[in-house]
């Protein structure tokens, strides 16, 4: 081939090149074709290696005129690619129009606690956060756990107030978690932080406001210079972070023969704000916090000096709360396993789009 | 406990404008919890007394009534009152007059007569549970009188009697009125009685009164009377009686009914003619007894009774007997003011279902020194009633072993502990005394001498008085402060970590809903699902018929839930966790299970059902104890009808025994639910108590090979008898320098292999620590895998 040649083969492989160029509808397409021209073996690559068979004073020229066409072919293969690329963004830009900003997002199935479970591990994280240790106590007790160590004596009128569940071994069921608070003085000793949740039980007839199983948190701090102000303090900072608002406290006597001074707490009733309602029974408070100071047969029972160490317990109705702060009004769903009542709509299929207002 | 403002008025000066309301507040906030405030408004205007005269009966019921109306005059009305006899004297609304529930009186046609006014019933005049035709009154009026319209009108504030059982003091109004005039800081008057001087004279016999049990009758006091003529209360104490929710009965009665609202004291009267001793002793066992409500009752011999001559005549404190009632014929009573061991009457009211208002204040631990106070309380009020009352005895008073004063002292230390602040000892004393405590004061102590009708168990502590000065100088004064406290470690609570764990894994990680069951089994449902759950831990006082036994299971509560649940969506997923129990001698065990459910309207997806339970179960162990949980044959319980006979497991975590799973049979399905039967259901139950003391395995991580790592997928199949544990044995077997791990990836089963093999998928990691693997080391490893499954007589699976 001499040079005449070499610049007609060049430029048939560089005609060829331009058609293919114009068909190739893809990077990879041009990349393939990059390859049989420029690749190791691509027909513009063979004619530099017969560069030998040039006479040496033309060999120069062979490798620039070579050389020359592979950087325009390679500018070709740039240019088509920037061409392709410009093209693709342009298909995906010509969807925008089509993409719909609004549709929702469906959640995978998903799975939820009770209502009570969810409010009682608020309350357990609250109090953890504050160095309270979790307690767990049985739901079958002894007479004396749930009783006796409670300073209720057998012939205490309150047995009477807390009907009891009684087993054929004699023992019964527990009618409050308070039997933690002996069980947690005998096993740590002061002083002491502890909260127990748990599940009690009383003997009466079930209705729309009253259930013979239910869910209760007892807290109890022990230490020293331990008073009432503490107890009003946890009280308001508890009910406020439930409830996620600012509560109104009632606090007033009541009688529980574990604590002295007994308390009621009540919180402001959110339902009637005050005016009066069946929920808070037309008083504007609703009773959720039984309290008090322990008393000092409860404390020595567990082996506790009163005069040196104090302490404030408290039960919390957690099955209350959370009819309060889900807006349960029947009770009795609670126990019914009926998902329609224990669980949020929200978790039970699609994103809901209408809803009546209740 | 019904309070009346009326009758409060009677002992402090209350503002006429009070209101009541505002009132009740403070005393729910100070003293005890207010159930709600009630105004009787009558609107009385005209009413009068009037006498019947002549009564002639229209029928069975009714009557045509000729009254004396004063002045000489009669009026014509009709009334279906009972016991009207000529000479009676009712309550009458004229023409003319106004009561609220009637408006105003106007001539009416009844039964066919002209009815000119009306012979009013308790309900018009506020007296709801009198159920009585007509309000019969004494001698205290005329015919024609006026009644004085303000007697009718009252405000009753009712107190929750659950937070009164500690406050003996409470169930009288007198004692009421002490607690408000602390409250609205105004003088309590003194209680009007008739000196105990006066209770009789000297030369007088006096009742013989013999105690056996000193520890059940504490004190007892008696007094003979003569000329209580049967005759009705005055007005204004029925009206009192009856707005409080006492039925007004007859004079005498209303008299010892409203000195025990009064003062708190129940008091009984015996036919003295046929009552002449008191002797308090226990009963004979099996001794047949006859109350005043004409029942005939079986005694036992830890009753105690009031005794005549050795014959019983009362239940001590609960009801007084048939035989020696006051009737009409009686002309000499004897008084009984006594006070019984709370324990006793308690007991007693309580078996023989004799619930009364007087027992409900012996249990209270009543002041002893309310007997005698009882009766000279009762013979001031018998004497403005009754002016021919004559006292013909001494006044009789057994108390064997009189109550010490009891006084209580205060570390002022603790009182600041409690209260959050100092308080000085006239402060104290401030707030005590009107209560009825003295204060005495040391350098660091008081000593506070604690009233009567207070010392009976309700306060004898220190912390009792602390609780009067804090409840007394105001909750609401209280300061709400953050406490200083100790920090402590405490080691975490196993049992919480394991629940909280498990319920946070399997309702966010897998979607399953948690539900409540109760703990007991209920019968009727086990018996539709034919279930025998055999010896269970049972119940003596069942909340519903059937639901006596204990549950052993988690399973037969949540297939109701099951039940309840599919109809509303295609498929279910539900966990528990709760207690269960096992009826063991001599020790019943308390175990807290964990239950899963996995049901789909799919039927023929058990398989699939029970390998997500498998598969979420893992899950949980990997994240809560370090590894995974190992699934093992096991024969189904034929006891638990829950357990399939061909696809139960047993579940082992870290060697132990954890649990079982299964699939619940067409069978028991529909027995769940007809329309469970074309769907598929799964179940596990996991013993989270055996899991307690697992530690979570530490899990060191790998570290990055030197030399990359190959892995290799065989399939092998093997017959569907085979188990993958066996399977998983051998391979553990499968032993060469490069092996450095083989795990489970999949199982298959389908036509394209065979009806009667499964296709077990397994990854082999290979690599050596000093060099890469070549093609050679691989070729060497597939043939030691394939003749090692062939050696075996199983075969790999290709393509």
């Amino acid at each position: 081939m001499d040079l005449h040649q070499l610049r007609e083969r060049i430029a048939q492989i560089e005609s060829e090149v331009a058609a293919s160029l114009t068909k190739a509808g893809s990077g990879d397409a041009v990349r393939g074709l990059d390859n049989r021209v420029l690749g190791k073996e691509g027909s513009l690559s063979a004619l530099i290696t017969s560069i030998k068979e040039y006479p040496p004073d033309q060999r120069g020229q062979v490798g620039k005129l070579v050389n020359e066409a592979k950087a325009r072919v390679k500018a070709s293969f740039e240019a088509r690619l920037a061409e392709l690329r410009a093209a693709d963004a342009q298909a995906e830009a010509s969807a925008a129009g089509a993409f719909d900003a609004t549709l929702p997002g469906v959640a995978a199935p998903m799975g939820a606690v009770h209502p009570v479970t969810a409010v009682q591990w608020e309350v357990e994280r609250l109090f953890e956060r504050l160095g309270f240790t979790l307690e767990a106590g049985p739901e079958m007790e002894s007479e004396y756990n749930n009783f006796e160590a409670l300073n209720i004596p057998a012939s205490h009128p309150a047995r009477d107030m807390q009907d009891t569940f009684w087993l054929t071994n004699g023992m019964v069921l527990r009618t409050h978690t308070s039997p933690v608070q002996h069980r947690s003085m005998k096993k740590f000793g002061p002083p002491l932080r502890v909260i127990a949740p748990g599940r009690c039980f009383r003997y009466e007839t079930i209705d729309a406001s009253h259930e013979n199983t239910f869910h209760q948190i007892e807290g109890l701090l022990i230490d020293r210079d331990i008073g009432l102000p503490h107890l009003i303090a946890l009280a308001k900072m508890l009910l406020t972070e439930v409830m996620q608002r600012e509560v109104e406290l009632r606090v007033r006597p009541g009688y529980f023969p574990f604590v002295e001074p007994g308390l009621e707490i009540d919180m402001n009733c959110r339902i009637c704000g005050g005016k009066g309602c069946p929920t808070c029974k037309n008083s504007g408070w609703v009773e959720v916090l039984p309290a008090g100071m322990v008393h000092p047969n409860v404390l020595r029972a567990g082996s506790i000096d009163p005069d040196e160490w104090s302490g404030f317990a408290f039960g919390l109705g957690l099955t209350r709360l959370a009819m309060m702060k889900y807006g349960i009004r029947d009770i009795r769903v609670l126990n019914s396993g009926d998902l329609r009542a224990t669980v949020s709509p929200v978790r039970l299929g699609g994103p809901i789009v209408w809803e009546k207002s209740a | 406990m019904l309070i009346s403002l009326n009758w409060l008025r009677d002992y402090l000066d209350l503002p006429p404008q009070l209101d009541p309301r505002a009132l009740a507040e403070r005393f729910t906030r100070v003293t005890a919890e207010v159930d709600g405030v009630h105004p009787i408004e009558v609107q009385a205007r005209g009413l009068i007394a009037a006498r019947v005269a002549r009564l002639s009966p229209i029928d069975a019921r009714t009557n045509s009534v000729t009254l004396d109306v004063g002045g000489g005059k009669t009026v014509e009305t009709v009334s279906i009152a009972a016991d009207l006899h000529p000479g009676t004297q009712v309550v009458f609304a004229p023409i003319g007059s106004h009561v609220a529930a009637l408006g105003d009186i106007r001539t009416a046609k009844v039964a066919g007569r002209t009815s000119s006014g009306l012979i009013l019933p308790g309900e018009a005049l506020g007296i709801e549970k009198a159920f009585q035709e007509a309000i019969f009154l004494g001698s205290e009026f005329k015919p024609g009188d006026l009644l004085p319209a303000d007697l009718f009108d009252d405000v009753i504030i009712e107190v929750d009697n659950k937070s009164i059982t500690h406050r003996p003091d409470l169930w009288g109004h007198y004692g009421v009125a002490r607690e408000v005039a602390a409250i609205v800081r105004t003088a309590l008057k003194p209680f009007p009685v008739v000196p105990v001087a006066e209770l009789g004279k000297n030369g007088q016999s006096q009742i013989p009164i013999d105690i056996a049990d000193a520890s059940a009758c504490h004190r007892y006091s008696g007094l003979l009377l003569e000329g209580v003529p049967t005759q009705p209360a005055p007005l204004w104490m029925q009206l009192r009686l009856g707005h409080v929710g006492q039925r007004p009965i007859s004079g005498l009665v209303d008299l010892t009914n409203y000195i025990m609202l009064d003062l708190g004291q129940p008091m009984h009267a015996f036919d003295a003619a046929k009552v002449d001793r008191i002797e308090v002793d226990w009963a004979k066992e099996g001794e047949k007894f006859a109350t005043l409500d004409g029942v005939t009752r079986t005694l036992a011999s830890n009753e105690l009774m009031i005794k005549c001559r050795g014959k019983s005549v009362a239940l001590a404190g609960v009801m007084g007997g048939l035989e020696t009632e006051v009737t009409e014929s009686t002309t000499s009573l004897l008084l009984e003011s006594a006070n019984f061991d709370p324990a006793t009457v308690r007991r007693t009211a309580k078996k023989l279902g004799l619930r009364s208002e007087a027992s409900a204040r012996f249990e209270k631990s009543l002041d002893p020194a309310h007997t005698v106070l009882g009766i000279q309380r009762f013979i001031h009020l018998a004497r403005s009633m009754y002016p021919r009352l004559k006292i013909t005895s001494r006044l009789s008073d057994a108390y064997p072993s009189p109550h010490r004063p009891v006084t209580v002292a205060v570390k002022t230390r603790h009182v600041a502990r409690a209260l959050g602040r100092p308080m000085g000892a006239d402060e104290a004393r401030r707030l005590l005394q009107p209560l009825g405590y003295e204060v005495t004061e040391d350098a660091a102590s008081w000593t506070v001498h604690v009233p009567s009708f207070r010392a009976t168990g309700d306060c004898s502590i220190e912390d009792d008085i602390i609780e009067e000065l804090a409840r007394c100088s105001g909750y609401d004064a209280i300061a709400a402060a953050m406490p200083h406290v100790t920090v402590r470690h405490f080691p975490p609570n196993p049992t919480h970590r394991l629940e909280h764990g498990a319920l946070q894994y399997f309702t966010t990680a897998h979607p399953f809903c948690e539900v409540f069951d109760y703990i007991w089994y209920d019968s009727n449902w086990l018996r539709q699902l034919g279930i025998e759950p055999g010896e269970c831990l049972e119940l003596i006082n069942l909340a519903a018929e059937g639901m006596h036994r204990l549950r052993k299971s988690l399973m037969p509560g949540m297939f109701s839930a099951l039940a309840k649940n599919r109809f509303h969506f295609p498929s279910v997923a539900l966990v528990e966790v709760g207690s269960v129990f096992k009826h063991r001698r001599p020790d019943d065990q308390e175990f807290r299970h964990l239950g899963l459910i996995l049901a789909d309207h799919r039927k023929r997806t058990e398989d699939a059902l029970l390998q997500r339970l498998k598969d979420a179960i893992t899950g949980w162990t990997c994240q809560q104890f370090g590894c995974s949980a190992v699934f093992a044959e096991i024969k189904p319980d034929p006891g638990r009808l829950w357990e399939h006979p061909q696809r139960t497991a047993g579940v082992v975590i870290q060697g132990i025994d954890s649990g079982r799973m299964s699939v619940v049979d067409v069978a028991l399905r529909r027995r769940i639910d007809e329309h469970l039967g074309s769907w598929s259901v799964a179940w596990a139950e996991l013993r989270l108590s055996a899991l307690e003391e697992l530690v979570r395995r530490p899990e060191p991580l790998a570290s990055l090979p030197p030399h990359p790592l190959v892995e290799m997928d065989f399939s092998i199949l093997v017959p569907k008898t085979t188990r993958f544990a066996e399977l998983a044995g051998h391979l553990r077997e499968l032993q060469t320098p490069l092996l450095r791990q083989v795990r489970y990836i999949t199982s298959y089963e389908g036509e394209s292999i065979g009806r009667d093999r499964r296709s077990l998928t397994f990854r082999f990691v290979l690599g050596h620590e000093e060099r890469t693997l070549g093609d050679s080391d691989i070729a060497s490893f597939q043939d030691l895998v394939v003749s090692f499954v062939r050696g075996r007589g199983y075969e790999l699976r290709t393509g």
